[in-house]
């Protein structure tokens, strides 16, 4: 099907909606409740109107689907005015605290209210907090229903920014399943907040903070914490960063999605202050080599079967808030952020003969649930936290944009090679599906004892929700699958319970595509980002010279300096952990 | 002419056979003895009944596309939501005679091929609430509702539901969403409800007066009913007199009747009260127009008027009236039902208050006057439902009208 906007021809599936057809053809189109993964839209913010030859006033592009013969046009003198009188209310319904915001030139309704001419406040702004009676004109009137949430180590929810778009609501609701959001009040009072105002209790993946277009929910920022460890003199600054960091870190900085800035992040680190720069990645290779050790007993046992990846907090909180009976099938191996943590406060420390209370260790991930998943009291195999700080990528970059630090014009710098040669299977866990490959790259050769002809498990790839496999390494059969988002894992679950599924390994990560799409990373992150992160990830792995985990010499050298080998008392005691119940009663 | 309210205060509405002394049932037992759904469709939609909650669509034809859905299951509703301010018409059909509501419901159901349907009631009337359960638990014991009707086949049962007093839950997608325990919000249209409605069913939802007339419509004949009223929409309507106006109240009249005879006969209105003078109407509650004195002789019809009568409440005003007053009433109505949904509606009516209230107090600013304007464009013209346009329709005509005195300290 064929239909014409602005008087040019442009093909269509029938199901298309008018604003779908315009985004794929490079129509500009102001959305403030439409998003990519989100659709179809509700017409929420009626910033999309448009006006066609088949109906009478405006309407809204995102519900209009297209029809033989349909014209639209979306620049005329009504579509501007309505834009921008509804723009206007929308932003008096705001903080406007624009210059001491966390998302300042990161705020979609900030960049429309510029491309439209929103200047000052036409209306009274009503979401301000106050401090004197008459600090503004018309103050009497103003009628603010502000809810600040605090009260969870991960994620800010602050409703002054807050303009109703219900992205939040739709995100938790339609992907993730866990509905944490929902509509409160109705008119002018409207909220969008928590079902009865209660703190947020949820698994923190973050989506809710990714979809977000102003600063109404946020990751919590502590980089005043980062700051002050690095003036600390007493303090030695450890930081690692994740593999999935590494392809998204550059968007930040006005790169195109998927630009590989290992190296340049290195060095931002060490502009910023960090005694040292670890990977990440290493641990996903020691968390591989712990988890492949298990999956080998496991399998031989038949004890708990299938095994869940663990290494996505999200998902590990899941299981404990809502499917309790699936704790045991959980793997007990860390996730790679806990395991460097603890090695770096153990193994490093006494290499380097420094008392682990002087260590400061900081990640950087893509992650919110991260940073619950440090404060978890299990997390504290080292006899201190092991890991100190964790920070979003969003926060990482706001650091170093207040500290004038602009990676660009920084050399690249390197690892510090105790804790930073990585190889390509550590790589792959920035994605949905990397976990089990780098596994199947280490099981099949361990328990085969021959050499892989080829590392790719394509069968796996993908960016389906629900992929599944079955597998023959030697006369071992195994039933593997991949999910990504909580809605895919709830069906899965559902599915075992039900018996209507069965395997033997399952990775499961919450966020959609995995942590490249995690809760953590630049804004906007779509589909469309996404996939160029993807690729990006798996072309790093191809072009790595390490591509499985056992091959790489630094874990190697982990093992025969310290852990002896996988599953050994040391290698329990560090990198493993227990998992506890926390199904709410009530429920 | 008396269609509706003509055993008011006749029949006892908590004895089912004091109705049925009047002829009650009788339209009932004729479809379930002598008709099929296709029949009674038919007969609907040759008597040019329409909808009475305001939109004026075709009652007949809304069934037909009801009853040609394919489904395993259908639903029949009846919308008894009535939060107009200054309407309080169905309520009083619920409380004077329920059974004649019922009546229509369970033909209507029938038609369609619904076994389930709902009195969609306001959650504020819980005497009329309490009063058609009583007629429904009645109805049961002579088998008229549940299974089996009349010793056939045909099972309807029918529920009172009450909402939580929201005007958005009148508006029939809201309604379904209340229903089904989602928040009150209307639904994206198509698709409409006789396709997909409660439960993603096929869905009636029709207006209680509109079910009131469909007894009299199948016992007397759809051609008798055609030539009540006028050609563009028979029957009768009730109106709901108040303000000025000297017999305040609930009158029935045919259709196409002017606002000038139902405010001045003395059968109706009776004129002003006394020592008022006439200054303007307003036609519809709160959502309606205002009339000058000088086109208060148009028919009022559901046809293409220049001032649509809605739900049939006629506010009088007299020239010791407050636009002021007004103004802050209706502003005040619509930004307490904004559902909240989309950005207009719920800033838009929120800020059309807060200029409301200046204005009362005398304390409006120069920008006021823009912005009365460009609130009143982007709620006629950009939100998601009809009730951002309804918000705009009688302070856009105040304001036409009457700026100078608006602005008048």
């Amino acid at each position: 099907m064929q239909i014409k906007i602005n008087d040019k021809s442009y093909d269509c599936n029938e199901n298309d909606t008018v604003l779908a057809v315009c985004k794929k053809n490079g129509i500009q189109m102001p959305t403030l409740c439409a998003h990519p993964d989100l659709l179809p839209s509700e017409g929420v913010c009626r910033m999309c109107l448009v006006e066609t030859n088949q109906a009478k006033g405006l309407v809204s592009s995102c519900t209009q689907k297209v029809s033989q013969g349909l014209e639209v046009f979306t620049e005329t003198q009504n579509i501007n005015k309505a834009r921008k009188i509804n723009l206007e209310l929308l932003w008096a319904d705001h903080a406007g605290k624009c210059a001491q915001c966390k998302k300042n030139g990161r705020c979609e309704l900030q960049k429309l209210a510029e491309e439209y001419n929103v200047e000052g406040f036409k209306f009274v702004p009503r979401r301000k907090e106050l401090k004197k009676e008459n600090e503004l004109d018309l103050v009497k009137d103003n009628w603010s229903h502000t809810v600040l949430d605090e009260k969870n180590p991960c994620l800010s929810r602050d409703s002054q920014y807050c303009i109703e778009c219900r992205r939040c609501v739709k995100v938790c609701k339609e992907i993730q399943t866990v509905e944490s959001y929902a509509v409160n009040n109705r008119s002018s009072r409207t909220n969008v907040g928590t079902p009865f105002n209660q703190p947020l209790d949820c698994i923190f993946c973050g989506q809710c903070a990714l979809v977000c277009p102003t600063a109404a929910i946020t990751e919590k920022d502590e980089t005043d914490k980062f700051e002050t460890a690095i003036v600390d003199p007493r303090k030695m600054v450890v930081v690692q960063f994740a593999p999935s960091v590494r392809f998204s870190f550059g968007e930040e900085f006005d790169q195109p999605p998927g630009t590989f800035w290992e190296g340049k992040l290195v060095a931002s680190l060490k502009a910023l202050g960090a005694d040292k720069v670890f990977d990440t990645t290493l641990a996903a290779d020691l968390t591989i080599m712990e988890e492949a050790n298990e999956l080998i007993e496991r399998t031989k046992n038949k004890k708990n079967e299938p095994m869940f990846t663990s290494c996505c907090p999200s998902w590990v909180l899941f299981i404990e808030k809502y499917y309790p009976e699936f704790i045991p099938n959980l793997s007990t191996s860390k996730s790679p952020q806990q395991m460097l943590g603890a090695l770096a406060k153990t193994y490093w420390a006494q290499k380097e003969k420094i008392h682990p209370e002087n260590i400061f260790s900081v990640s950087v991930m893509p992650c919110t649930s991260k940073k619950y998943e440090s404060q978890r009291e299990e997390m504290r195999a080292s006899g201190h936290r092991d890991v100190d700080l964790v920070i979003t990528v969003r926060e990482l970059a706001r650091l170093l944009r207040k500290k004038k630090i602009n990676p660009l014009y920084l050399e690249e710098e390197k690892f510090d090679p105790a804790l930073g040669i990585s190889t390509g299977a550590g790589i792959l866990f920035g994605q949905s599906g990397g976990v089990m490959e780098a596994a199947l790259r280490t099981a099949a050769e361990k328990i085969s004892g021959k050499k892989l002809e080829k590392v790719e498990f394509e069968m796996i790839r993908g960016e389906a929700e629900y992929r599944c496999a079955e597998i023959e390494i030697g006369d071992l059969k195994l039933r593997i699958a991949v999910v990504h988002e909580i809605r895919n894992a709830r069906k899965l679950l559902e599915d075992i319970k039900l018996g209507k599924a069965k395997f033997d390994f399952v990775e499961v990560m919450a966020c959609p595509n995995g942590c490249i799409g995690g809760g953590g990373m630049p804004q906007p992150t779509n589909k469309f980002v996404r996939k160029a992160r993807i690729e990006a990830v798996l072309a790093r792995d191809k072009g790595m010279p390490l591509r499985k985990s056992h091959e790489n010499p630094a874990v190697q050298k982990i093992y025969k300096e310290f852990l002896g080998e996988p599953g050994s008392e040391k290698a329990e005691e560090l990198l493993h952990t227990k998992y506890k119940n926390r199904k709410n009663k009530k429920d | 002419m008396q269609i509706l309210t003509r055993n008011w205060d006749k029949i006892d509405p908590l004895n089912i056979d004091s109705y049925i002394r009047q002829r009650g049932y009788e339209a009932l037992q004729k479809v379930i003895r002598n008709m099929d759904g296709a029949e009674v469709i038919v007969e609907i939609k040759s008597s040019g009944l329409r909808g009475r909650g305001g939109a004026g669509f075709s009652t007949g034809e809304k069934w037909e596309t009801a009853a040609k859905t394919a489904a395993d299951e259908k639903y029949f509703i009846c919308n008894l939501d009535e939060s107009e301010p200054g309407t309080y018409k169905d309520r009083t059909i619920a409380e004077k005679n329920p059974h004649q509501i019922l009546e229509g419901i369970l033909i209507g159901a029938y038609a369609i091929g619904a076994k389930k349907a709902y009195v969609y009631i306001n959650g504020n009337y819980k005497k009329q609430a309490e009063i058609l359960r009583i007629a429904i638990d009645q109805a049961r014991e002579k088998e008229l509702v549940g299974r089996g009707i009349l010793g056939s086949a045909i099972d309807v049962e029918i529920e009172v539901f009450e909402g939580a007093g929201a005007y958005i839950c009148g508006e029939e997608t809201a309604l379904l969403n209340s229903i089904e325990g989602k928040r009150g919000e209307p639904r994206l249209k198509p698709p409409f409800p006789p396709v997909s409605g409660l439960f993603g069913k096929p869905t009636i939802v029709n207006n209680a007066e509109t079910v009131a007339n469909i007894p009299y419509i199948i016992r007397q004949g759809a051609k008798k009913y055609s030539q009540i009223g006028s050609a563009v929409s028979p029957g009768t309507k009730l109106f709901v007199l108040s303000g000025a106006v000297k017999n305040k109240g609930i009158v029935e009249a045919p259709l196409g009747i002017t606002a000038q005879e139902l405010i001045y006969n003395s059968l109706y209105g009776g004129g002003l009260e006394m020592g008022k003078e006439f200054w303007f109407a307003q036609i519809g509650g709160a959502s309606g127009r205002l009339v000058p004195a000088g086109k208060l002789d148009q028919p009022l019809t559901y046809g293409n008027c220049e001032y649509p009568l809605g739900s049939g409440s006629i506010l009088v005003v007299d020239k010791n009236a407050n636009i002021k007053d007004l103004l802050l009433s209706w502003a005040g109505f619509f930004h307490r039902e904004s559902c909240g949904k989309c950005a207009p509606c719920r800033e838009g009516t929120y800020r059309l208050w807060e200029i409301a209230k200046r204005l009362k107090s005398n304390d409006f600013r120069e920008k006021d006057r823009e912005n009365i304007e460009d609130i009143l464009w982007t709620l006629s013209n950009t939100t998601f439902c009809p009730l951002g346009k309804f918000a705009s329709v009688a302070w856009g005509d105040a304001v036409k009208m009457f700026w100078d005195e608006i602005f008048k300290a």
